[in-house]
């Protein structure tokens, strides 16, 4: 397995100007990124899931320690891409105007990108809506067109934010079963936070439970084997759930006797 | 079938948006305007005040259309068109990348925002004495005050919109590797845009204010002119087709302040909600 992605010793101390207090997001945290995976990170709101999700991204930056890709990133390569819950796409451009952005970004001439961006709207299997305005669409539309944007890219690691916890559940269904054949056919490094203990033993491959304030990496659970489709009332998956489910009610139970405390 | 052809029909008849409306349709949006007038015509013709104070709608309508013979009436709407468009836009022009930079640079903030917040309620007409002074009689006193008065009420809108633009957008612009020249003109610009048109359809009955009462306070022609000699010659018909003429280029400027914004905005929601 290639490592691509080195986080060592990580920390993350934000400070709250209203109270003047230093919180501990993240405490210390390694991970490695391995080429091609499907890495889960489950925990409990506050636990700093989202925290590490965006130094991945460069869009904030480690108090201490740090990250390291073994690739370089340059003008034309973008090493991450972000897929937010809210979808953040540009209501002025059409789906494929939204798709073709980072390709415009990157200079690209106008008809190679617009087939470029055609590829990755028939991968989210969007051909037809592309002239539409995201107001347009659906959700799960809107879903699929963030994710052929990022796509579009061509990033090592497309992160995503808790993409699907804003839809409705017969959607994120379907949304599931296409990501991860999405993520067999592109073969991308897909780091996917979530709260959600089914999602993350439907789709992962490695599941990274985090514990609450300060979030610190508790236990990696390699998921791999365990054949897809899968399914949360097959016998493996079912147990998985369960030492998940008790990971997190220990890590709630403690958050919130810490607040009482308080 | 029958019943959708006939709502396909309605359907392609309000979204077009350039055709003419139906007389039917302009009666049921205008009726309170239309009942306004039939009273007012009422009222003039039972002789209840004398024509001097209140003349009727036709010999007003009369007024307008032997003005308009005349030349001068169509000149002096001419010219304060001409001042208050010249001022919305030169005000358009200088208040949108203000509103943008105080919102994204902190020393223009800090320069600009104490500036906006005495200037915006202070009314701009009674600096008319000094620009008169400075700049004369004609045009320019009208057409600087006026761009004045319109510069703040888009500055402050801009400058809230630019604020208020989706920092996920941002954030996933950012992420796309976008050069913060192109995070400007490509995400935060279009972004800012409908706050932009609330601002500008602010300004534009402001900068129609404003001429119109320097033009009457001072002269050099224009609407508010033509009613002020009006009334030095005991015309009050022509006064009053001042006035009609007056609401109707405010109404019309309005009118295509909207379609242009529905045409700018084609992609937002609001514009996509009205076609439907």
């Amino acid at each position: 397995m290639e490592n691509i992605c080195a986080i060592r010793n990580l920390t993350k101390v934000f400070f709250v100007e209203r109270t003047g207090e230093y919180v501990h997001a993240l405490d210390r945290i390694d991970l490695d990124l391995n080429r091609s995976e499907f890495l889960i990170l489950l925990g409990p709101s506050g636990c700093g899931k989202s925290t590490l999700l965006f130094m991945l991204s460069g869009l904030d930056h480690p108090t201490s320690g740090e990250i390291t890709f073994t690739e370089k990133s340059h003008d034309n390569k973008r090493l991450t891409c972000t897929v937010f819950q809210e979808y953040a796409l540009f209501p002025w451009r059409t789906v494929i105007d939204n798709v073709a952005f980072g390709p415009e970004m990157r200079r690209v001439r106008k008809r190679a990108r617009y087939r470029e961006a055609e590829r990755y709207i028939e991968l989210v299997n969007l051909t037809g809506f592309e002239t539409r305005f995201p107001n347009e669409l659906s959700g799960g539309m809107r879903q699929r067109v963030a994710l052929a944007r990022a796509l579009a890219n061509d990033p090592e690691v497309i992160l995503f934010d808790e993409p699907l916890a804003a839809l409705d559940a017969q959607t994120r269904r379907v949304l599931q079963t296409e990501l991860v054949s999405i993520w067999s056919k592109t073969k991308k490094t897909f780091v996917y936070v979530t709260h959600s203990l089914e999602e993350a033993v439907l789709l992962g491959e490695r599941i990274v439970l985090m514990s609450s304030r300060p979030g610190r990496v508790k236990e990696i659970i390699d998921i791999a084997d365990i054949p897809r489709p899968r399914s949360t009332t097959n016998e493996r998956e079912v147990k998985v759930l369960a030492m998940l489910a008790e990971h997190i009610a220990a890590e709630v139970d403690k958050s919130m006797r810490r607040e009482r405390e308080l | 079938m029958a019943v959708s052809d006939t709502q396909a029909v309605a359907a392609t008849g309000r979204s077009g948006g350039l055709a003419v409306p139906s007389p039917l349709v302009i009666l049921k949006k205008y009726y309170s305007v239309l009942l306004l007038i039939i009273v007012w015509e009422v009222v003039a013709r039972l002789n209840l005040v004398t024509p001097f104070l209140l003349p009727s709608v036709s010999s007003i309508l009369k007024g307008v259309y032997k003005a308009t013979l005349e030349a001068d009436l169509i000149r002096d709407t001419a010219l304060t068109t001409y001042r208050a468009l010249l001022s919305f836009c030169v005000a358009l022009v200088i208040a949108v990348p203000i509103g943008i930079s105080m919102a994204r640079i902190r020393v223009i903030h800090w320069f600009f925002d104490p500036i906006v917040s005495i200037g915006f309620p202070t009314p701009k007409i009674s600096f008319l004495p000094i620009f008169i002074l400075w700049f004369g009689l004609f045009d320019r006193p009208k057409i600087f005050l006026a761009t004045l008065a319109c510069t703040f009420p888009i500055v402050t809108a801009t400058y809230l919109g630019t604020m208020g633009v989706d920092k996920y957008l941002l954030w996933s612009a950012r992420n796309m590797g976008t050069s913060e020249n192109s995070l400007l003109r490509k995400v935060i610009f279009p972004a800012t845009l409908p706050q932009v048109l609330n601002g500008a359809q602010i300004a534009m009955p402001i900068s129609i204010i404003v001429v119109i009462v320097s033009e009457m306070l001072m002269g050099g022609g224009g609407l508010g002119n033509y009613i002020m000699v009006a009334q030095r010659f005991a015309d009050s018909v022509s006064v009053f087709a001042g006035l009609l003429v007056i609401s109707v280029l405010g109404y019309l400027l309005q009118k295509i302040l909207e379609k242009v914004r529905a045409l700018v905005l084609h992609w937002h929601e609001e514009t996509q909600h009205e076609s439907k």
